[in-house]
């Protein structure tokens, strides 16, 4: 890779600062949006954490998915630290996945979104509510479960065009030497 | 001047003039009222009067903006801050008034039942996200004596009990919970008792469920029912909900009905966290 100058190594440490920083306060905004009224909401910093995920490396995506899930936690009333290690799973799992399999295209983030909200909401029934056994515990499930997996998904398609917005601006951009772009090229 | 003393026009002018005192010295002796000739002019000359009195007004008042165009800017900008002030002293005393009204109902608990020790009113800072069973979370904690096992209530009647105790910060879970079981009594016949226990179908409508009532009990619509204090979790004869209509179980060996609890637990704003009452059962028992 081609050697950066300092003043580029400066630019880059500024933008990164700051992107973190956005994403951050996306998360912090989120939250405060789950915490707020009494309707059905969708459980957005699970899709923020995931987009994260997408476009950076393992351990950003690591922190972030953890701090998404001890977030949903506080705000969804569940054990503190659960929906953290799922998330923080998710979240190393889908950061591989765009590094060596996927394209960081959006049809492919949506369905690997889903996917994992799917999961994070059929866990988050099964051990809050159909373990224990409780009289028209499916009710849950049709009434409850699969609104807020279906919100969260909708909110998926404002998080990823969200965050893609904060990367366009502030994410490096690649700086391939002329070699290294003969490789990739013939590769 | 003399040729005009002696003339006759002088003589008229005078014989006016004395006709003129006359009229002035019987309009004295009206004692305030109009003679009618007066009277009449008024009358005919009143529509005329009032239509060039508008105008004028008008003119007046026109040059009136023009000429104290500054001072009236000023009065405006002062009043606008004294209407500024008034409104927030108007806000703050509708918060006040508020306030007052909330600690009033709680007074009213405290002289029901003297045996309790209760809490600071404590604020609802928010619902559980997604709780279809609406636990929420108060703004006490263990910091203002809270611990986790007290019951929490409204002036209304029993709301829920606090299970997650932070050092600010305190979670409720509510009568609307399966997870949460209380023992009742009718108030009404004190013999017909019962469990009261969060139902997923009552809870969309944020009522409750009665169950494990005998067959032979004489609870109506209606009802208020009422803690029973037996488990020593809740305090004794605390009002929880209204029956809202008694049918068999799916066993058919006992009674259950859906309750309309007291206090609407959907909407709360404050509460009260029971802290001591007689007949507590302690957390190590």
């Amino acid at each position: 890779m081609r050697r950066r100058t300092t003043r580029e190594k400066r630019i880059l440490y500024v933008k990164t600062s700051l992107r973190w920083l956005i994403y951050y306060l996306i998360i912090f905004t989120e939250f405060i949006y789950m915490t707020t009224g009494t309707w059905l909401k969708p459980i957005i910093l699970l899709p923020t954490a995931l987009a994260i995920a997408v476009n950076n490396n393992q351990y950003g995506s690591v922190v972030t998915g953890a701090v998404c899930g001890f977030l949903i936690d506080i705000a969804c009333g569940k054990l503190f630290g659960y929906n953290s290690v799922l998330i923080a799973f998710f979240c190393i799992v889908i950061s591989l996945l765009f590094e060596l399999y996927l394209r960081n295209k959006f049809i492919n983030y949506m369905i690997i979104t889903a996917a994992s909200s799917y999961l994070q909401c059929w866990l988050d029934y099964k051990f809050y509510y159909q373990m224990w056994n409780y009289n028209n515990v499916h009710l849950i499930f049709r009434r409850y479960t699969i609104k807020i997996w279906v919100y969260t998904v909708i909110s998926a398609v404002i998080v990823y065009f969200l965050i893609r917005l904060v990367n366009r601006f502030l994410m490096p951009k690649k700086h391939l030497s002329i070699e290294e772009a003969i490789i990739t090229k013939t590769q | 001047m003399r040729d005009f003393i002696k003339s006759t026009r002088f003589k008229i002018l005078l014989a006016f003039l004395a006709f003129l005192t006359g009229i002035m010295i019987y309009a004295v002796t009206k004692g305030g009222y109009s003679i009618s000739g007066a009277s009449f002019i008024q009358t005919i000359t009143k529509p005329f009067r009032s239509f060039s009195n508008s105008i004028g007004m008008k003119i007046e008042g026109n040059l009136d903006k023009i000429n104290n165009a500054d001072e009236y800017y000023e009065e405006n900008k002062r009043l606008k801050a004294q209407i500024g002030e008034l409104n927030k002293q108007l806000t703050e005393y509708d918060a006040l008034k508020a306030e007052v009204e909330e600690l009033r109902k709680f007074v009213s608990i405290k002289e029901e039942h003297k045996d309790m020790i209760l809490s600071q009113p404590c604020d609802v800072i928010g619902y559980t996200a997604n709780d279809p069973f609406k636990s929420f979370t108060i703004d006490k904690g263990r910091a203002d004596g809270i611990e986790p096992n007290c019951p929490v209530a409204t002036a209304e009647g029993l709301v829920g009990i606090t299970v997650e105790v932070s050092e600010h910060v305190t979670t409720v879970r509510t009568i609307l919970s399966p997870d949460l079981s209380v023992a009742a009594v009718c108030s009404s016949s004190p013999a017909d008792s019962g469990i009261i226990e969060g139902d997923i179908l009552a809870s969309e409508n944020g009522c409750t469920k009665l169950s494990h009532v005998g067959t032979n009990n004489k609870i109506k619509p209606g009802s208020l029912m009422i803690t029973s204090g037996s488990s020593g979790l809740f305090p004794k004869d605390y009002p929880i909900g209204t029956i809202k209509e008694m049918k068999y179980d799916v066993s058919g060996l006992s009674m259950c009905s859906v309750i309309e609890p007291c206090a609407d637990i959907t909407r709360l704003t404050s509460v009260i966290v029971i802290m001591n009452f007689n007949g507590k059962k302690e957390a190590s028992e």
